[in-house]
């Protein structure tokens, strides 16, 4: 690689936007020349300066208060048709007795999986949408977690995750499934996290994406964790990871 | 949950702080950047049907939109340039042993450096570094080629780096 072609690809390199035969060629670049790892530092500082000390502009509240008043909670819409009346009934009897043949055989644990998916992420955009992140506003575990165990009937793991960058902000309780359950909300740069806990079955692991939001599921130590943010998959998996390992002490 | 208007709120209202960062860094001002996001929400709004993919990167391509449109009627002179899409990242020779320049990076230098980047490198920048976007996304905001955002993030830092070491050089010859 040439030295021209290695600076040119140093910004997707740190972006983490090269393909893999690139990476490899300009990892071997880097460990020859300290002038290419040196720009390459320099641009990781640049970045990360930009990320910690550059203005983020949150929305005023002003404008979600004109937005409200500016957009209509419900459009109108064409309502569907209704069923035609010639539509022969048994054939509709047999349609619906088919698809709910199909549901109670194969898709019932799917199905469960995805109502509480769409509870969950419905309850996380609530949150964020009220401003409403947490109820007790700590990044101490030892706050966090005492509060939470006070008002439910177990005892969630808090675990204090700001080395590996993920900033506990608080906790709070919610309604989800039928149940109580504990809310852990995590900050990554400007991505809320929220972790769902409650006492629950081992089940397999589980992510889906829905809405630009990713959800993450997993178990450990009698405990369910739902992880729910816009945050991006791999780091969302990170952390369901560093929550497993915590978890399972 | 079903009904579109819930559907909006729970998809696209959850980036608002997204768009208005968006707006407010092209706009370079708070008033307007709030005129700006309410249009585009409510152009969202209308064309929520025609949303495919991912939210976010949708609605801020509508919010960019919605931005050029404003500066065309009310700033003409800061659009210069904006749709250059020519401008190519030439790799420039080595910059120097200040590297510990950007370590001490002033808070208020860097908003200042930032803010008077030209228009097509500063919302690059935006979008990579404080929404964290992919270039494949960035590219779907700004409707230019990956390679395109590629060169011009390259040459957003460039500049910024260069403007930041010009700033505390002259602050260094003033402190002597």
């Amino acid at each position: 690689m040439t030295p021209g072609e290695a600076l040119r690809l140093l910004g997707a390199y740190v972006d983490g936007e090269l393909d893999p035969l690139k990476t490899l060629e300009l990892e071997a670049h880097l460990a020859e020349n300290p002038e290419a790892r040196a720009a390459c530092e320099r641009l990781r500082g640049l970045s990360a300066a930009i990320r910690a000390k550059a203005d983020y502009h949150a929305a005023p509240a002003s404008l979600a208060a004109r937005l409200a008043a500016s957009v209509p909670p419900v459009p109108e819409r064409p309502r569907r048709l209704a069923l035609p009346r010639w539509l022969p009934l048994a054939s509709a009897f047999a349609c619906v007795a088919a698809l709910a043949f199909v549901a109670a055989t194969l898709l019932v644990r799917p199905g469960e999986d995805d109502r509480l998916a769409a509870e969950l992420l419905d309850a996380h955009v609530r949150a964020t949408l009220a401003g409403r992140a947490f109820d007790v506003a700590s990044s101490d575990q030892h706050t966090v977690k005492p509060w939470l165990s006070a008002r439910l009937p177990f005892s969630p793991p808090v675990a204090d995750l700001s080395a590996h960058g993920f900033e506990l902000t608080g906790g709070r309780l919610d309604y989800v499934g039928g149940r109580r359950v504990a809310v852990l909300a995590y900050k990554r740069r400007q991505h809320l996290i929220d972790v769902f806990v409650w006492p629950g079955e081992a089940r397999p692991g589980l992510n889906l994406s829905r809405d630009g939001f990713n959800i993450e599921r997993f178990a450990s130590n009698g405990m369910s964790f739902w992880l729910v943010s816009d945050l991006n998959r791999n780091e969302l998996g990170d952390l369901a990871k560093l929550l497993a390992e915590r978890a399972a002490l | 949950m079903s009904e579109p208007g819930q559907r909006f709120e729970r998809v696209v209202l959850p980036h608002l702080d997204a768009a208005y960062n968006l707006a407010r860094w092209i706009t370079r001002n708070d008033h307007d950047a709030q005129d700006v996001v309410q249009e585009a929400m409510l152009r969202a709004y209308r064309f929520f049907g025609s949303l495919r993919g991912e939210a976010k990167p949708w609605l801020l391509a509508i919010v960019r939109n919605s931005c050029l449109s404003w500066m065309q009627v009310n700033r003409p002179a800061d659009l210069a340039g904006f749709d250059d899409r020519a401008v190519d990242a030439v790799p420039t020779e080595e910059e120097g042993p200040e590297a510990q320049v950007l370590r001490a990076i002033d808070r208020r230098m860097l908003n200042e450096a930032i803010t008077a980047l030209p228009a097509q490198f500063r919302e690059v920048l935006v979008l990579r570094e404080m929404e964290d976007m992919s270039y494949k996304e960035i590219a779907r905001v700004a409707d230019v080629p990956i390679g395109t955002v590629m060169s011009r993030l390259a040459r957003a830092r460039r500049l910024l780096a260069e403007s930041m070491r010009a700033v505390s050089n002259a602050a260094g010859r003033m402190g002597k």
